[in-house]
């Protein structure tokens, strides 16, 4: 579940060159409202990237420039190495945000046309689809019209007919929204396993606590421009472990302690405490296990949540 | 090119399979055979109680006369009328029983009156020798006495009142059954230095069939080509269309497919027509002689489908325009208009096929596909014009497509509002179809 070990930018994809995907200073604007400001980003290969952002950050017109769908107004993308094409699109499996399926066709009639569309065969298409559908649990319903499936069924379908081409490069927008937690897991394992196989995978989302467990890379986007962007695990060391997970019974007084703890979130089973600056962790351990019944105090890094809030609330240098 | 084939497949198979199809393509082939089945059925049915007539007359002898000639099976004028041929059929003796009345006065008159009131006569007519003097006669009925139905009245009183006559000076009976004998008029039409039969009827039948069948498809399936437009832009199918193929192939192949649709329907109606018309022709014989050359038919599939390809181009470009379906409903005009203005240009075109105003409308894209059609039908236009036409027709489908392409491009991409026409001028600068 976590990500550790997730460190694979390594020397062999070095080796290659070439990123995936690099975007160098692209902006685009609609109208007179900037939606993708100087942005500019790295995705090296086999990696899982996340894009993050609050809504209407640029996520999605970012994701829709990759693909081909709008065109950067300036800056320059470059995939698998070289300036965006048309033929580079065929070897990308997209995911748009919301669901992208014609309503009254069946699932696997479905599946099978997004494929051939991609190249393959329709011999091919089928026998993937179904195998696909098959991981899935949505064999049953591959005669079905997509309209009488659950929205979390349609995503999982949506899911496949992206991924029928086996393409190099995943490109997913907001993959796990309107799924409950079985089907979220089984559409990460998924995608970690492509990761194994080799794939690149971007993915943009709002939902920090999927990116953490998922991504080698991310990027923070707010406004249009990126914030914060790097190795996830290099980017939480910088943080530094100033934080401590405490699970305690009795009084809470020494929360409040202004001198050692600069702020704080309850989660109702564990309280997370920000350390103040110069504060010592012993310390607070004294404390509070004078006051209370600890059965957990524990160091972390901060959560990716915090990070984010942290850099969006930072007013931009 | 395999894109397009791909979507052209989709569109097709995904239509044909919905049940609107089905019932849309029986029910009219129905609806028709109704309409010239039902009336046939129905005038035999009648047969059983025959229209009761008194005619008034000032002396037995005349009005035998007009009797004679009344039920006489030449009274109708052979006059290849495909209506008259019913009403000579509903006219045979029986379907009439006429009674005399040689008491002509206003108490009679009274008489008569309340007698078609209580229903036990079906019309008078007061035919006495004052009335004939005055050149006026009224007849008085039930149902109001239609076009033919007074000229059946008017011409069988001429020949009684000229057989009358010539018996009068003399004339022996055969002889005035020779001289009344009407004279038939056929017209030869002249096309290519080859005669042929003419049937001015059977010609505007066969051209409003095709505006009636162009406009049933328009409505029907360019509606259905609007909508698959707002579905795939109110989901979000088109962006993964777009991350798989261009929006021209995209709209080429969503266009032949609807078109290949309506080819499939009305190739089914065609046939369905055939084997409901061939029994009917018993009743309707002069439907025979309604002849459509092979050029003719040709240039039916022709004109039809490129008509369709054009009118479900403009509807694919409301789609991509509007938001919801009713917006696109309110902008159905454009659409329409073209074929109404078309169905009025028929009559003088059909007049006139080779007066400026006909060369020049059926060189008008929105027009030319009934026009064009009709003079071809009529008396074949020169061939540049034909080729003239059918270019101008094909380049505004292959723009309205390139147009439509872009609108579709960058109109799926704006949700919300409904673009202004400067806005719209503006994707088509910028949008790379």
């Amino acid at each position: 579940m976590s990500s550790t070990g997730a460190m694979t930018s390594s020397p062999a994809v070095i080796a290659r060159g070439s990123s995936t995907i690099e975007l160098s200073n692209v902006r685009k604007t609609y109208d007179h409202f900037v939606a993708v400001d100087a942005l500019s980003l790295r995705i090296e290969p086999g990696t899982i990237y996340g894009l993050l952002g609050p809504n209407g950050a640029g996520k999605t017109s970012t994701l829709r420039m990759l693909i081909g769908i709008i065109v950067p107004d300036g800056g320059q993308i470059l995939v698998f190495g070289e300036p965006l094409r048309r033929s580079h699109i065929q070897r990308m499996g997209y995911l748009p945000e919301e669901r992208g399926l014609y309503r009254k066709m069946k699932v696997l009639d479905h599946l099978v046309f997004l494929a051939e569309l991609k190249g393959l065969a329709r011999g091919e298409a089928a026998a993937r689809a179904q195998r696909w559908c098959q991981r899935l649990d949505l064999t049953s319903w591959t005669g079905k019209k997509v309209e009488e499936l659950s929205k979390g069924m349609q995503q999982k379908v949506q899911f496949i007919g992206a991924l029928l081409h086996e393409p190099d490069l995943i490109i997913m927008d907001e993959p796990f929204s309107g799924l409950d937690p079985a089907n979220t897991v089984e559409l990460k394992d998924a995608l970690l396993e492509l990761k194994k196989a080799g794939k690149t995978i971007l993915l943009s989302t709002h939902r920090m606590d999927q990116a953490e467990r998922l991504c080698d890379s991310i990027c923070l986007i707010n406004h249009g421009r990126g914030v914060l962007q790097g190795d996830l695990n290099r980017i939480k060391a910088g943080y530094g472990k100033r934080n401590v997970q405490i699970k305690y019974d009795g009084d809470s007084a020494f929360l409040r302690e202004k001198r050692l703890i600069e702020s704080f979130n309850d989660y109702g089973n564990y309280v997370e405490a920000r350390l103040a600056p110069g504060a010592d962790a012993q310390e607070l351990l004294h404390l509070a296990s004078a006051r209370a019944r600890l059965s957990k105090f524990e160091l972390v890094e901060p959560s990716l949540e915090e990070i984010f809030i942290d850099a969006v609330n930072q007013p931009h240098a | 090119m395999r894109n397009v084939w791909l979507i052209i497949r989709r569109e097709y198979l995904e239509r044909v399979r919905t049940r609107s199809f089905v019932v849309l393509t029986l029910l009219l082939p129905a609806i028709m055979a109704l309409g010239f089945v039902l009336p046939v059925r129905l005038a035999s049915m009648n047969t059983g109680k025959p229209e009761h007539l008194v005619l008034v007359v000032s002396s037995q002898q005349f009005g035998e006369l007009v009797r004679g000639q009344l039920l006489s099976p030449k009274s109708s004028a052979d006059d290849d009328d495909t209506g008259e041929q019913v009403t000579r059929d509903r006219r045979s003796a029986a379907r009439y029983l006429i009674d005399l009345d040689v008491h002509p006065n206003s108490a009679e008159n009274e008489t008569l009156r309340s007698r078609l009131a209580a229903g036990t006569i079906d019309g008078y007519l007061w035919l006495t020798d004052a009335a004939v003097q005055a050149k006026k006669v009224v007849y008085t009925g039930r149902n109001m006495a239609g076009l033919t139905e007074r000229s059946w009245l008017s011409d069988s009183i001429g020949r009684a009142l000229v057989a009358q006559q010539l018996a009068a000076r003399g004339v022996a009976s055969d002889q005035v059954d020779q001289l009344l004998q009407p004279v038939q008029v056929e017209t030869v039409r002249v096309s290519h230095g080859k005669a042929g039969k003419s049937d001015d009827r059977a010609m505007f039948f066969a051209v409003f069939a095709m505006v009636m069948l162009l406009y049933v498809a328009v409505i029907f399936y360019g509606v259905s080509v609007m909508r698959s437009v707002l579905e795939e832009k109110n989901t979000r199918i088109m962006e993964v269309l777009l991350s798989s193929t261009t929006s021209t192939q995209l709209m080429a192949g969503k266009l032949l497919g609807v078109g290949a649709v309506g080819l499939t329907q009305i190739g089914i109606w065609i046939v369905l027509a055939g084997m409901i018309a061939l029994p009917s022709l018993a009743f309707y014989p002069s439907l025979s002689e309604i002849r459509i050359s092979p050029a003719a038919l040709a240039s039916f599939v022709l004109l039809f489908l490129l008509g369709y390809l054009l009118y479900s181009a403009v509807y694919a470009a409301i789609g991509a325009v509007v938001t919801t379906e009713q917006e696109g409903q309110q902008l159905q005009f454009i659409i329409v208009l073209p074929l109404i203005i078309a169905v009025f240009l028929m009559g003088p075109v059909m007049r006139a096929p080779d007066a400026p105003l006909a060369v020049w409308t059926s060189m008008i894209p929105f027009f030319s596909p009934v026009l064009l059609y009709l003079r071809i039908a009529v008396q074949p236009p020169p061939a540049w014009q034909i080729v003239l036409s059918l270019a101008l027709l094909a380049g505004t489908i292959a723009g309205m497509l390139l147009v439509c392409a872009r609108i579709y491009r960058v109109g799926v991409l704006m949700y919300g509002k409904r673009p202004t026409l400067p806005e719209i001028m503006k994707w088509l600068k910028y949008a790379k179809a």
